[in-house]
């Protein structure tokens, strides 16, 4: 093993896979610190540009990408309240009112700080409990995948938007894009051009879905922000302010870590809640939401904290667990890898050359936010209306670079459209593009499950672990129902 | 007919046209299916079926009063009229993109969409960014993409026919 480790330690150290993480990195901090550019978008963009790179490196670069761009959605938050990230919501209660008091650069480093070990400690539970997970998960069969699947869909559908019956109307649609092109047995489904007969590509879809609406909503909304950012003011934290914030910055990379690695509940849900609990048990809870550094601290360990977490699902068992790692599917997937249990047997020096380049990442990212911070002024506040038609410009260049396909633009340009109406239905979109990404193992492995049972359906309960995740999903769907009907009685009483 | 009610509607117009419509006609069985293999319509009807009734539960909730809480849009204030304008218009412009890319090449047309593109979110002042973004980003990603990764972009048959 010790062999396995220093042979990938030897393969990631190159002066290429350096300046690629770096690129990422930096890249990923200066996407997430403009307000309406979001990882997600970070990610995507950077997609057709993997198709040109070795398995491992491309990954690294989205992985790097997902790092800085969480860590980056602190910066609009601090100095503009306004989150360049969903996960950094938490961060602008405390991080602009310190911007506001001249503390600016101080909540910045707090916020690098915590973002920094955060993402370090996620990284070893991704390195420790992954391949365990992968190996339990070898011994599972089709029924058994449908289940997992199905339960990873319900919690996406849960979480995402305000309502689970709308997350699962943007599943089924998700799933239904999945089925065209060709079938098992070769027919063709829903093959209304015969470029459609292969099926629609990921890259086209993910990325008009996620960053084509944002443009469209400026061009016919015009609801661009217009806020002055804050000046850096102080900078240097404390060694007793570190030490004060210490334990809510592991506490916040532990919340992370867990709900990182359940697929669905993403770096966003872990900020809040970590946020949550250390305004619960700090001596300093009165002062959260005033200034308070341990906020910071609690929120951005736990957003970052999620990010290494969030691959343990996707590499042990091939299961996104949120948008931007349903993009990192479809990388591993272009590069002719498969995420799930094999891949631990058949592409263990890629796995540990993975791990290696995560790791570093996490010391890239302190550099990167140390180096970068001077300009967070400025980045901050490069007008939408520049910035989104060159986002469209940077999709169609490199989705049409992928295929040579003007079909492929085409799907860019009405995903786009799709999406705009989908946000103007509050209909979300993380649920239609996990389902989209997973609609097609979802089918075979029930398809496959029913030929082997001779068509009973009572396969999919027939073993103790499709009744855990039958149990799960009965949970998951349990609670979201109950939380959407105290929401909709306590609106009821405040109106 | 409100939001909640059009939303419901349409989920449900949306899976019944593909559950009775799109799949008889566009999802062929093949004449053998080996074993006790689904056929290839299973699952698309299923998922159809199930959309359907996900549909109809959008529109019990809407008529119910029990939907979820809508997050407002924030918008300039223009009146529905001119925003349905400016939708029609970005429709119009990627229409306009893919129908004249293989006349006019993918640069000329990149150039003129990012344009109009910029144009189209009201943004007037910073001409000289707005030209370099226009002109330049295209060409360079052109010659980026072309050199550094070897793809070819189409020519437009328009430009071949005057010499280009």
């Amino acid at each position: 093993m010790l062999n396995d480790v220093l042979s990938a330690l030897s393969a990631v150290a190159t002066l290429q896979n350096f300046l690629i993480m770096t690129a990422g990195i930096w890249g990923g901090v200066i996407v997430g610190a403009i307000p309406g550019m979001t990882g997600t978008m970070a990610v995507t963009l950077a997609l057709p540009f993997t198709f040109y790179m070795a398995p491992v490196p491309s990954i690294l670069l989205l992985v790097a990408l997902y790092k800085g761009s969480t860590y980056g959605g602190s910066v609009s938050a601090i100095l503009i309240k306004t989150p360049g990230t969903a996960s950094a919501a938490c961060t602008a209660l405390d991080g602009y009112p310190l911007a506001q008091q001249g503390k600016g650069g101080k909540a910045l480093n707090m916020a690098l700080y915590s973002s920094v070990i955060g993402d370090f400690l996620s990284n070893i539970s991704l390195i420790f409990f992954a391949a365990p997970l992968a190996l339990l998960a070898l011994h599972i069969g089709p029924p058994e995948f449908f289940m997992l699947m199905v339960f990873a869909l319900t919690t996406v559908a849960g979480v995402s938007g305000n309502s689970l019956l709308l997350g699962m109307v943007s599943a089924a649609l998700g799933l239904l894009l999945a089925t065209v092109g060709e079938d098992l047995y070769g027919s063709f489904r829903f093959a209304f051009v015969p470029d459609m007969q292969a099926g629609l590509s990921i890259a086209p879809v993910l990325i008009g879905l996620f960053a084509l609406p944002e443009l469209i909503k400026l061009i016919v909304l015009r609801a661009a922000s217009k806020d002055e950012a804050a000046p850096l003011g102080a900078q240097h934290v404390t060694r007793d302010e570190l030490m004060g914030s210490l334990r809510s910055i592991l506490k916040g990379s532990v919340i992370g870590s867990i709900l990182g690695a359940i697929p669905g509940i993403g770096p966003s849900s872990a900020a809040f809640f970590s946020y949550g609990e250390a305004q619960r048990s700090s001596k300093n809870g009165a002062n959260f939401g005033k200034g308070e550094l341990e906020g910071i601290a609690a929120s951005e360990s736990a957003n970052n904290g999620a990010c290494g977490a969030t691959m343990i699902p996707l590499l042990a068992l091939g299961v996104p667990g949120d948008v931007i790692t349903g993009v990192m599917l479809g990388a591993f997937m272009i590069q002719g890898l498969t995420p799930g249990p094999l891949l631990f047997q058949t592409n263990m020096h890629e796995i540990y050359m993975l791990f290696i380049g995560m790791l570093v990442s996490s010391v890239l990212l302190f550099f990167a936010g140390k180096v970068t911070m001077r300009m967070f002024t400025k980045v901050a506040l490069i007008p939408q209306t520049l910035l989104t038609p060159l986002v469209l410009l940077l999709c169609i260049f490199g989705i049409y670079s992928i295929a040579s396909s003007t079909f492929d633009v085409a799907v860019l340009l009405v995903m786009g459209l799709v999406g705009f109406g989908m946000f103007l239905l509050n209909i979300p979109a993380a649920p239609f593009l996990i389902a989209f990404i997973l609609g097609p193992m979802i089918e075979e492995n029930l398809r496959r499950a029913l030929a082997i049972s001779r068509g009973d359906p009572v396969v999919l309960l027939s073993s103790p672990i499709t009744w855990v995740f039958a149990v799960l999903i009965t949970l998951v769907l349990g609670l979201t129902v109950r939380r959407e009907f105290l929401k909709s009685k306590e609106r009821r009483v405040q109106q | 007919m409100t939001k909640l009610v059009l939303r419901g509607v349409l989920v449900v117009a949306f899976f019944a046209l593909c559950a009775f419509y799109l799949i008889p006609v566009y999802v062929p069985r093949p004449a053998f299916i080996p074993g006790f293999a689904p056929p290839p319509d299973m699952w698309p009807r299923t998922v159809s079926l199930i959309g359907i009734l996900l549909g109809l539960l959008v529109l019990a909730l809407a008529f119910r009063g029990g939907a979820p809480a809508e997050e407002t849009v924030q918008t300039d204030g223009s009146s529905p009229r001119r925003m349905a304008l400016r939708f029609a218009g970005v429709v119009m412009a990627f229409g306009l993109f893919l129908l004249a890319l293989p006349y006019v090449g993918f640069l000329i047309a990149i150039i003129l969409l990012t344009l109009t593109m910029v144009l189209m979110t009201g943004e007037r002042g910073y001409r000289v960014w707005i030209a370099l973004l226009s002109v330049g980003a295209p060409v360079l990603l052109l010659l980026f993409f072309n050199s550094a990764l070897g793809t070819q972009f189409p020519k437009g048959a328009l430009l071949k026919t005057l010499g280009f």
